[in-house]
């Protein structure tokens, strides 16, 4: 029997569960009213109703995904023991080659084989999976049917089915929200774990101070020293993320948010805000390709222009530039929601001595505004630092040490992308450098976004 | 009896009248919140303000200033003026304004600074001191004369906000106090506090009688009572009744007054 | 009038108006069996006069305890405060009219039930029944808070005085005559007075009720009988 095919048995098992516990409580119901007793039943009819179904789903339900990942490998172990595989080769390989070749024939994938060895074991496998398909499908309508009569005889006028019901929602939605944070656990040991094994390659103190980045000799077997110096990409990084990009966002942001919390009528305010925050919705590639084939030769013609040597056609401040404007919104959005939060009474206070609007501002209304302003901005730098698509396409690949803004460097995203685009083999230490980077980026982010959480957190507990 | 109360309040001839408002009417979009009120404030006499909420009390405190300006849908008719000049003719500078017409507000507001950079704010702004030294000795006396001093002497730096609510009251009036206004008006300045910091507001406002006109709006009656020489009584957007405060506590005329202040009211 | 918002403070207020009418029913009825003690020589009524005046005074106190209670909680303004504090000070002259009343009846023994005086006693009666109407009559006014009648007792207080007059003349002159019975008289004499004390103080309550019931007070009037003496 075909999984979809008991699945939908199930399902129908279900609804006949929930029809018919229903129906029974229905009629317990009736006959407590009968009585005169309106409290003789505990819960709802639907509630009984979605217990038993419950009760006739859940256990058979993983029943099934258990059998799922076990029974593969029992068909496998019987068709081994079939007299057909007797001739099998000894090596694993090409064994497994086989093996696939006869399921892929058996389940019908493939109408023929190109392996002779394959062709003998089709029958064999045909014969497991049917027969242990068959095993599955009966123990899951056995439990279901148990589960289901367990649950349908506890249908009784003072069964709480109501709260079993909701531990049970309790239960589910718990599970879910356990999920996404087993997946980041999962995500930090498979991060943690590669970036051990690079390490155990690469000392982490030339890793985390060397500074030449050249992984690509490592590949080709000019050694492991000297190669890893991650320093150059960290500054690049830093130079890109939080100093050009910065320089952009942030006096912008701020004025921005400035104008359209202190200034702005509302009815413009109620245009330009969602304006300004539909530049965080542009896809990055979008920003990328701007830079790269806009902003970056401007400014490369600009440089050569005013005299300045070294200037690149891919360049830092290309990709900073673009990149600043692409975090005003995440700059000016917190910055507007602090100044906001701002209470008026101290708006008014100051203009009740006598202050102008903008004496205001500057002096009472952004230093009270300034710790969510900060909060807002650290979360901007750990969003800009971790920014891909702009400086693969702006920032270029030379991994240079160095100040000038026209020149070509490259990031620890850049980095990444390059280590693990293409076929790549997972046991050099030229791959697993993409996991140490990525281990480092993550440590940093992580680390901004708990103190920018803190500060903001700290700052409207202030006003609350 | 009759002799006693009409000591409390001076002559009309004798008293220094600070502001005059005539049928002022303030509306807010279609809305009118004050139906012609006029009204004198004099230099001598602390005037309240009371009404139920929603009267148009604290409105109306607001056009005295031109705090009514920040409200981009409020409108002003009539005229109020402060020392016989009309406070919304064109030429007046509001920044200026509001540099004579201070204003003390319900919840203690003080700015994120130092209690030093609080009073020193509005000095620097209009440009009051000459020096450092001089900032000092503007700071002490604001809060000498706020009462505060003695409570904050030693830690003038440290942050405004850090101080208990009363003190923060009393550190925003002498924020006021700082600039040397003319007139303080205080909408519901003891609304947040507990009774013993409220007395001590009371007190204060006793103590600054006389060299400021001050006017004090207040949800509470006795508050009224106890620190006003004139009380003013709005309803419904109008002035129903004006006068000494004694008169309006014992023997009101307006029947809508004696309801709202013995407890009848609504 | 409309009710207060609290309706525990209008009860208050209800209960201290019941307490003031209870206390000037006994004062007058006080009065009223004082004098026809008086008339009949009856010395058991005489008794029960000053027994009753202890009900009086203990009113006095529940009266002075709910209007400090009422001002501490309640803390009644204009009209409200005006009641209170001539509740309060109302109750202070109606004991003393009580007093008054059981000073008349502490002299009725003192007095010999004989022909002697029945001459200068006549005119005691109607003397008091005048005193005992303008005090109920003020506690009526200020159950009712009703300022015409407060004036029109303050304007009888002359009718009382003017019998004080007539009293005095006659007991002087009668004294004159009549040598053996100056002790009696004597006592008759200070009946009079007490009455003419109590008609005095009718007018003081009828004040104070005129002043919480129009917030002004009674200009200033003659008072024409307490020249004489006092």
């Amino acid at each position: 029997m075909t999984g979809p095919a008991i699945l939908l048995l199930l399902a129908g098992l279900g609804a006949i569960a929930w029809v018919s516990a229903r129906a029974r409580a229905l009629r317990l119901q009736g006959a407590a009213r009968a009585s005169g007793r309106r409290d003789a039943m505990h819960s709802l009819p639907g509630y009984h109703g979605w217990y038993v179904a419950l009760w006739t789903l859940v256990p058979a339900g993983i029943f099934l995904a258990v059998w799922a990942n076990v029974a593969p490998g029992l068909v496998v172990q019987q068709v081994l023991s079939s007299p057909a595989a007797q001739s099998l080769p000894a090596d694993d390989f090409s064994r497994s080659a086989i093996l696939g070749e006869a399921r892929a024939i058996a389940t019908g994938q493939q109408a023929g084989a190109f392996n002779p060895l394959s062709q003998g074991l089709v029958d064999p496998y045909r014969d497991a999976l049917g027969k242990f398909g068959m095993a599955g499908a009966a123990l899951a309508l056995v439990l279901a049917f148990a589960g289901g009569a367990y649950a349908f005889t506890r249908v009784r006028p003072d069964f709480r089915a109501r709260t079993r019901v909701e531990r049970l929602v309790m239960a589910t939605l718990l599970i879910a929200s356990l999920l996404a944070i087993i997946t980041t656990l999962g995500i930090v040991v498979s991060l943690l774990w590669e970036s051990f094994r690079f390490f155990s390659m690469v000392s982490p103190i030339d890793f985390l101070f060397g500074t030449k980045w050249s992984p690509q000799s490592a590949a080709l077997g000019y050694g492991n020293d000297d190669a890893f110096g991650a320093v150059p990409l960290f500054w690049g990084t830093i130079f890109i993320g939080a100093v050009i990009a910065m320089a952009v966002a942030i006096p912008l942001g701020l004025m921005s948010a400035i104008y359209l919390t202190q200034y702005a009528s509302p009815t413009l305010r109620k245009w330009m805000k969602p304006t300004l925050e539909m530049l965080a919705g542009v896809p990055t590639v979008v920003y990328g390709y701007f830079a790269a084939l806009t902003i970056a030769p401007a400014l490369r013609d600009f440089a050569v222009m005013i005299g300045i040597h070294g200037a690149s056609s891919e360049s830092a401040l290309a990709a900073g530039l673009v990149m600043g404007v692409m975090i005003i919104p995440f700059v000016s959005s917190m910055a507007d929601d602090s100044i906001a939060a701002v209470p008026q009474s101290m708006r008014d206070g100051s203009l009740a001595m006598g202050a102008t609007t903008s004496e205001t501002i500057r002096r009472v209304l952004i230093p009270a505004a300034l710790p969510g302003v900060v909060g807002g901005v650290l979360l901007a730098v750990s969003r800009a630092i971790g920014e891909t698509m702009i400086v693969v396409m702006a920032a270029g690949l030379a991994a240079n040490l160095t100040l000038n803004p026209f020149a070509s460097v490259t990031t620890v995203t850049t980095q990444i992308v390059q280590l693990l685009t293409g076929d790549q083999e997972f046991d050099s230490a030229k791959t697993l450098a993409a996991f140490a980077l990525g281990l480092v980026l993550f440590v940093v982010t992580l680390l901004l976004n708990i103190v920018a959480l803190r500060v903001v957190k700290k700052y409207r507990e202030a006003y609350e | 009896m009759t002799a006693m109360i009409q000591e409390q309040a001076k002559p009309a001839a004798a008293v220094e009248t600070k502001m005059t408002a005539r049928d002022v009417k303030v509306f807010y979009g279609e809305k009118q919140a004050i139906k012609g009120v006029s009204i004198d404030v004099d230099m001598d006499n602390v005037t309240a303000f009371i009404g139920p909420s929603g009267c148009g009390k604290s409105t109306f405190l607001r056009t005295l200033n031109r705090m009514n300006d920040t409200v981009a849908s409020a409108r002003v008719e009539g005229t109020i003026t402060l020392d016989g000049e009309d406070i919304y003719a064109p030429a007046m500078d509001v920044v200026q304004l509001r540099a004579r017409v201070g204003m003390v507000f319900q919840k203690p507001n003080p700015f994120p600074k130092s209690i030093y950079e609080n009073i020193a704010y509005g000095p620097r702004i209009h440009g009051l001191a000459s020096g450092k030294a001089d900032l000092d000795v503007i700071v002490e006396k604001s809060l000498r004369r706020a009462g505060l001093w003695d409570e904050v002497k030693d830690r003038l730096h440290d942050s405004g906000t850090a101080l208990s609510g009363g003190q923060q009251q009393r550190l925003c009036i002498g924020r006021a106090i700082a600039v040397e206004p003319e007139v303080i008006l205080m909408d519901e300045p003891c609304s947040a506090l507990d009774p013993i910091a409220t007395a001590k507001i009371e007190e204060l406002i006793h103590e600054l009688r006389g060299r400021y006109a001050i006017v004090i709006v207040t949800h509470n009656m006795q508050q009224a009572a106890r620190v006003s020489q004139r009380t003013a009584f709005f309803h419904l957007g109008e002035l129903v009744e004006y006068g000494v405060t004694s008169d309006i506590f014992t023997n009101p005329k307006q029947e809508r007054t004696k309801d709202y202040i013995t407890g009848r009211y609504g | 009038m409309a009710e207060h918002t609290i309706k525990a403070f209008d009860q208050e207020m209800d209960k201290l108006r019941g307490l003031i009418a209870e206390m000037g029913g006994r004062a007058e009825s006080a009065i009223e069996k004082a004098m026809l003690a008086l008339q009949r020589h009856d010395k058991v009524m005489a008794a029960d006069v000053v027994a009753e005046d202890k009900r009086i005074d203990a009113i006095e106190a529940e009266v002075e305890k709910l209007a400090i209670e009422i001002i501490a909680l309640r803390a009644p303004m204009a009209n409200d405060l005006r009641d209170v504090i001539a509740a309060l000070k109302i109750v202070g002259v109606v004991e003393r009219i009580g007093d008054y009343a059981k000073n008349i009846a502490k002299r009725v023994p003192l007095i010999a039930a004989n022909q002697r005086t029945q001459e200068p006693i006549a005119l005691l009666p109607s003397m008091g029944q005048v005193a005992g109407e303008m005090v109920q009559d003020a506690l009526n006014a200020f159950a009712a808070r009703d300022a015409d009648l407060a004036l029109a007792v303050v304007e009888r207080d002359t009718v009382v005085d003017d019998f004080y007059n007539s009293v005095f003349r006659t007991l002087v002159t009668f004294m004159v005559e009549n040598p053996k019975t100056i002790s009696e008289c004597a006592h008759l004499l200070f009946i009079a007075k007490n009455i003419e004390r109590i008609g005095d103080h009718a007018t003081n309550v009828a004040e104070m009720v005129y002043y919480a019931a129009t917030g002004q007070t009674l200009p200033d009037r003659e008072r024409g009988g307490q020249s004489q003496e006092d």
